[in-house]
């Protein structure tokens, strides 16, 4: 993931699903990362709009 | 118990702030690192492992240094690291758009016998420039492994690994000076008799250029008399040289640099500057800057989410869809079958979680907050908020902060809860309290603004005044309290990502993303906040709040009525804004009521969420006192202006 601000690669590692990773300020699971460069919330899709961004990269 | 034979070999990153030493500690290790908050600003060092080919590496990133002859603390730390961790590789990273401004850290580094791989990273945008870099002849020319790499996209990264891997400690090539420097370093060289992890030559260098930490390693490295022979003759030539030295070493390693890099650089074909280039430029620009950013505001903010969010959209959900179809059918419902009074009250009564949870955050929260994120999730796909860091640096300077302070009061305008703990990104903890109090005071959060751009709007001038005294207050309380909390300016340095035309997909997926997690924020503090209030109403507490309140909503020239708003606005800012807006539908405010009543809102007392925030963030103390110091000010504030609004007569 590329951060909205700061335009560096957010490690894969950190994220939803990822807990041990998560900075727990999210009620009901991670919903903002946080980039480790510049510290900017980038919104992260929920499970919902996961499931459905997945379909067409499953196609490539 | 390990032995030191069993330790891994160590692998050092080192190279100036920004050119990706932590994307490649990332790669490597493939491990997720805290080294720095911000770029160019790691103020720790990070550890990992690496396996390659069968064999485990120790990695190290150190913080950005520019030389080796240190200046900062960061850089004092990162010398120790290649001084005392005995490296197996030094991996030196620099960006290839600028290696000629980065390529003497590497001579220097080459010149201290440290066993140096040379990784030219950020190709990609180099080439994007037009720029053909020969790293074949710059190996040849340095004499050391040479790696290009796009290190964000792992590029170079398998032939990075194969040289750390094969690397070979050979006798470094001796880059020459001028004659009478060259005469200088040999009779320093020629009078350490010391063993040193730096060669000689650099230690002679570090010492004539009066480097203090060489100054007592020689001094325990050395016998005495020796030592006062090494001392006579450095104090001699810094003394010789006392004018120029430190600039005569800079232009000598210039110049090599400049034959070492001769056929390197090809500059391929003339680039003429893209338009995203100028307009990247004129964003930056104060001149150009300024009226972008208010053309911003006013088409971004003012007309779309003030216009089409808070005017059309809401007046489409509010006044047709709940008013007309959905709110008869609620309350119906529930008058046929809930004949209990409180029940009632608790589900569609003044303050009942159908009324204040549902309604608010569904038909009036939700729309303007869509429309924010949609422009919001715009402009940050563009790349224009570094941009806007860059142009607002210079004021920001002023009032204690600095471009990097542009993060989370950007992420203010979304919700000031999560905007407070971003502030734990800055550097200093004065930067920190500054913009704690500042995002407590004076940045209203998404909603609240969206409502307020919405109910100010078709009264011409009231929005002029919310905004001008918006942006004093800003500047006035941050002067203030950067004039209490003295300190250092900050220093703000980023790599600019690229200006970029918006893709919609990403757009519509972050605008998306916000507006579910902002609804799954809201929703239970709404129905909360309802909750609470319907208790307060049953108890009959709510009126003595009220009560208590409404002498000092009457002080600022408000009705009574307007209490109310500012009971809902310490639950939730949105939830405050939301009830300006029934009692502005209600009639119940003129021009500059409403104008009051906006800033005095706008102004007042962080909600619970945030404050609770502020309180982990910032300590109970510092929290407590941004709370009682924002209560006072916010209606100081509001008193002041309905007296200017009366006097002058404007709004009237």
């Amino acid at each position: 993931m590329i951060c909205g601000f700061c335009g560096k690669e957010i490690p894969d590692e950190i994220g939803p699903g990822e807990e041990n990773n998560t900075c727990g300020s999210c009620r009901g699971g991670c919903r903002k990362i946080h980039c480790s460069h510049c510290g900017y919330a980038n919104p992260a899709p929920g499970k919902l709009l996961r499931k459905f961004l997945h379909k067409p990269a499953a196609k490539d | 118990m390990a032995s030191v034979q069993d330790a891994p070999p160590k692998v050092v990153l080192a190279g100036n702030p920004n050119v990706g030493k932590s994307v490649l500690f990332n790669a490597l290790t493939g491990a997720y690192t805290t080294v720095s908050n911000y770029p160019g600003t790691s103020v720790e060092v990070s550890r990992g492992f690496s396996t390659i080919s069968g064999t485990r590496y120790e990695i190290l990133d150190t913080p950005g240094m520019y030389s080796i002859m240190p200046i900062s603390e960061e850089e004092r730390v990162a010398r120790q690291i290649l001084l005392d961790e005995t490296p197996h590789a030094v991996l030196h990273v620099i960006d290839a758009r600028n290696i000629e401004r980065m390529l003497p850290m590497t001579l220097q580094l080459i010149e201290a016998g440290l066993p140096v791989i040379l990784v030219v990273n950020i190709l990609d945008e180099a080439k994007r420039l037009g720029m053909h870099l020969d790293l074949e002849l710059l190996q040849q020319n340095l004499g050391v492994p040479v790696i290009g790499a796009v290190m964000k996209r792992k590029q170079g990264l398998p032939e990075l690994q194969q040289a750390i891997e094969n690397y070979a400690s050979v006798p470094h090539k001796t880059f020459t000076y001028g004659r009478d420097l060259e005469r200088d370093i040999e009779k320093v060289v020629t009078e350490i008799h010391g063993e040193y992890r730096l060669s000689k030559r650099a230690t002679s260098l570090l010492l004539m250029q009066k480097d203090s930490d060489i100054e007592e390693l020689v001094k325990a490295s050395e016998n005495p008399e020796s030592l006062s022979g090494l001392n006579a003759v450095v104090k001699y030539i810094a003394f010789e040289r006392r004018a120029d030295l430190l600039l005569q070493i800079s232009l000598e390693r210039r110049k090599i640099c400049k034959q070492v890099l001769e056929g390197v650089i090809t500059q391929v074909d003339k680039v003429t500057e893209a338009f995203s280039e100028k307009l990247s430029r004129w964003t930056m620009n104060p001149i150009s800057g300024l009226p972008i950013l208010l053309l911003v505001v006013y088409f971004g903010l003012y007309q779309f989410v003030g216009g089409f969010g808070a005017g059309t959209l809401v007046d489409f959900l509010e006044g047709y869809l709940f008013e007309g179809y959905i709110n008869p059918v609620v309350v119906g419902f529930v008058e046929e079958y809930v004949k209990i009074e409180w029940l009632f009250e608790l589900i569609a009564g003044e303050y009942g979680l159908w009324t204040l949870g549902i309604r608010y955050s569904v038909a009036l929260v939700l729309p303007i907050v869509g429309t924010f994120f949609l422009v919001f999730s715009l402009l940050e796909d563009t790349g224009y908020f570094p941009r806007l860091a860059m142009l607002v640096d210079r004021v920001f300077k002023q009032i204690g902060l600095s471009g990097r302070a542009v993060i989370p009061m950007v992420l203010g305008f979304g919700c000031d809860t999560m905007a407070t703990m971003v502030t734990r990104t800055l550097e200093t903890t004065r930067e920190r309290i500054i913009s704690t109090l500042l995002l407590a005071l004076a940045i209203p959060c998404s909603a609240q603004l969206g409502v307020i751009l919405g109910l100010l709007s078709p009264v011409p001038g009231a929005l002029t005044i919310w905004l001008v005294f918006m942006l004093l207050v800003f500047m006035l309380v941050g002067f203030l309290a950067a004039k209490i909390m003295p300190g250092d300016p900050p220093v703000f340095y980023m790599e600019l990502p690229p200006m970029r035309l918006p893709q919609m997909r990403n757009v519509l997926v972050k605008t998306l993303s916000r507006m579910q997690s902002y609804f799954m924020e809201i929703l239970p503090l709404f129905l909360l906040a309802a909750f609470i209030l319907w208790g307060l109403k049953m108890l009959g507490a709510l009126e003595k709040v009220v009560g208590l309140l409404s002498p000092v909503v009457s002080a600022i020239g408000l009705p009574v009525e307007a209490t109310s708003a500012f009971v809902f606005g310490f639950f939730r800012r949105d939830f405050g804004a939301a009830g300006l807006y029934d009692l502005q539908t209600g009639g119940l405010l003129t021009a500059a009521q409403l104008t009051v009543a906006a800033v005095t809102l706008t102004l007042f007392v962080p909600c619970v969420a945030q404050f609770l925030m502020m309180k982990k963030e910032r300590g109970f103390q510092v929290s407590f006192a941004i709370f009682v110091f924002v209560s006072v000010f916010a209606f100081a504030c509001g008193w002041v202006l309905n007296k200017f609004l009366l006097t002058t007569g404007l709004l009237s």
